[in-house]
């Protein structure tokens, strides 16, 4: 019992930071109808930055997170102007296809960038706060404590972010109808560079509150970002709240999954095939994902 | 027009004049990174056929691969089939898995495509881990030779028969009126269908046959390299493919030349580590910024300038427009 309750909480911390990063994605995939399949090399150049920010010039730990945020906004916004802009012309004739292919080559780009830079062996930054919280058959380390709390606080401040300011409902208004929301005012390509600068932000946080508690490495992103691509199509495409709820379901099951499953090696393997296969049935049976929004439909 | 119809066709031969030469020239190293390289050609020709011509882009193009090579060694080692019956066997497979892949995928488009394939080929390569008992996992299933001794030659030219018969296969297709209702898929679904395309038929045939192309390649790759991992599956196995074929894209052929010259590339720039990869990545970035329809029609393009100032005869003079016109945007 206390096993299970054990894998639970730690699914719940693992599943708060995948709903963190399908957050990001969805957001770049409602605003600018792109599936951003740089997004887990975006969450580890997030923990890089982190890393580098801790150790290099000396901010605390969790000040870096909102450098790694910020740094991660910025390159996001930089990326956006520079190689996703010309999509929206007509310059470009198979957005779809383009779109995936500079996404894509940005990840082979980061990745072995990182590799060069930062070196192929794990790193570490220091913790958020040394020790375990011992609650009766709770334990839980504080890192992972506070990397679930601000999580919590990141992602509690994007839904108020989208639903009570003005530049959060013109996002949204894009995300419905890019036509209608340039007729009253808006203007969309303000609107996509800002969402993928949000998006890769986010991406950016879910990796610096990851270091601490799993190592840095540079491909430290695949596997997070395939994870983040199943929770947007179970959340619903352009969900911001249906990727929280899926995030947080996946990392439950799969934390559990690890538990119930007697060969170590199986049980790891399965659990992630198990996220895929997900996709795949949602994909066919519902492809507006579970909590999907109608003008999400798949077109 | 004729003209680059003419030009392009005695490119090509003279290029396959060059890989049949080249093993009597090149030491045995790039022998051996040459027959690689026609694995990947094989599967960034296929691949441009699937993606590129008739719109499916597929991120389970190397499952396929692996389903070839894992299939085939498989029914050689643990049930004890002949070669000669385990191949055909393993292709006709792929070509069923194939073939339900095209008809899971009817609905799909685009980005969702992608995804669904990204999580089959993700399962393939998971369920490859996990089932120790069967395929040995990550440490590698050892597949028997092909050829008694040590030499890579009599790959390189089976590697090369493989690829002229593929592309030539694909290429009698893309030229019957399949080839064109395929393109039409491309350019608007519902358009071809209103048109009177069977779209199911045609999106499933298209699976089929690459599908079988890839297996074909993964059997070859198996056999030559002398074992298989996982790690075929890899995403930045598929990235490799695809930025061949995005790189060279527009024809086959085209794929076939970018796959060689990336993979040749990788390898003169061993020394450098990673960061041919990274170059890989800003390579893959900066066509598709700027050249969408891939270099080649680019340099094609920039020779053809250079030309025609010097250009004397009235033929060639008038001919420059022409091709020129060639490349303009269909729409």
């Amino acid at each position: 019992m206390t096993y299970f309750s054990l894998l639970t909480v730690n699914g719940l911390v693992i599943g708060l930071i995948y709903a963190l990063m399908a957050a990001g994605l969805t957001l770049v995939f409602s605003v600018l109808k792109v599936v951003n399949f740089g997004h887990g090399s975006l969450y580890m150049m997030g923990g890089y930055a982190s890393y580098y920010a801790i150790g290099l010039l000396g901010v605390p730990p969790i000040a870096g997170v909102i450098v790694a945020m910020v740094a991660l906004f910025l390159f996001g916004v930089v990326f956006e102007r520079l190689v996703l802009a010309p999509m929206y012309s007509d310059k470009v004739e198979r957005k779809d296809e383009y779109a995936i292919i500079v996404t894509f080559g940005l990840t082979i780009l980061l990745t072995n960038l990182g590799l060069v830079v930062f070196g192929p062996f794990s790193k570490s930054p220091p913790a958020f706060l040394q020790g375990t919280l011992i609650a009766g058959p709770l334990i839980l380390p504080y890192d992972r404590l506070i990397a679930a709390v601000i999580a919590v606080v990141i992602l509690s401040g994007l839904s108020w972010f989208l639903a009570r300011t003005s530049l959060g409902q013109a996002l949204d208004a894009v995300s419905q109808s890019r036509d209608s929301a340039a007729v009253i005012g808006i203007n969309p390509k303000r609107m996509y560079t800002i969402a993928f600068g949000l998006g890769s932000a986010l991406a950016g946080g879910a990796g610096a509150l990851i270091a601490p508690i799993f190592a840095l490495s540079p491909n430290m992103g695949e596997l997070p970002g395939v994870q983040a691509f199943i929770i947007i199509v179970l959340g619903g495409m352009g969900s911001v709240g249906g990727s929280i709820i899926g995030g947080i379901l996946l990392g439950i099951v799969q934390g559990l999954g690890v538990g119930f499953l007697p060969d170590p090696n199986r049980a790891l393997a399965y659990t992630q095939a198990f996220g895929a296969l997900l996709l795949v049935i949602v994909l066919l049976l519902r492809p507006t994902g579970l909590f999907g929004r109608a003008h999400m439909r798949l077109e | 027009m004729h003209g680059t119809f003419r030009r392009s066709h005695g490119l090509q031969a003279l290029l396959l004049l060059a890989a049949i030469a080249a093993p009597v020239v090149a030491g045995p190293y790039w022998v051996h990174v040459g027959a690689l390289a026609w694995y990947y050609a094989l599967l960034a020709a296929s691949w441009a056929l699937l993606a590129g011509y008739a719109g499916q882009f597929s991120f389970a193009h190397v499952a396929f691969a692996a389903l070839g090579g894992y299939g085939s060694a498989l029914l050689t080692l643990r049930l004890g089939l002949p070669l000669a019956l385990s191949i055909p066997l393993t292709v006709i497979l792929a070509m069923v898995f194939g073939a339900l892949m095209g008809a899971l995928v009817l609905r799909l488009s685009g980005p969702y495509l992608a995804l669904f394939t990204l999580a089959i080929a993700e399962i393939f390569r998971l369920m490859l881990v996990a089932e120790e008992n069967v395929t040995r996992g990550s440490l590698g299933l050892e597949v028997p030779g092909l050829f008694p001794g040590g030499s890579d030659v009599p790959y390189y030219y089976l590697g090369l028969a493989l690829v002229v018969l593929a592309l030539l296969a694909m290429n009698g297709l893309l030229a019957t009126r399949v080839g064109l209702f395929l393109r039409a898929i491309r350019e608007d679904e519902h358009a071809a269908q209103a048109s009177g395309v069977n779209t199911t038929l045609h999106k499933i045939i298209v699976f089929v046959i690459t599908a079988g192309i890839a297996a074909l390649a993964g059997i070859y790759y198996g056999h030559f390299v002398g074992i298989l991992s996982p790690n075929m599956v890899i995403l930045p196995e598929m990235g490799l493919v695809i930025a061949m074929a995005v790189i060279g894209i527009e024809s086959l052929p085209g794929a076939v030349a970018g796959a060689v010259i990336v993979y040749a590339l990788s390898e003169i720039l061993r020394d450098y580590g990673e960061w041919r990869f990274v170059l890989l990545g800003l390579a893959l970035i900066l066509v598709q910024r700027f050249a969408q329809n891939g270099l080649f029609p680019v340099v094609e393009r920039y020779l053809d300038r250079r030309v025609a100032p010097h250009a004397k005869s009235p033929f060639e003079v008038a001919n420059v427009p022409n091709v020129e016109g060639d490349y303009a945007k269909p729409s």
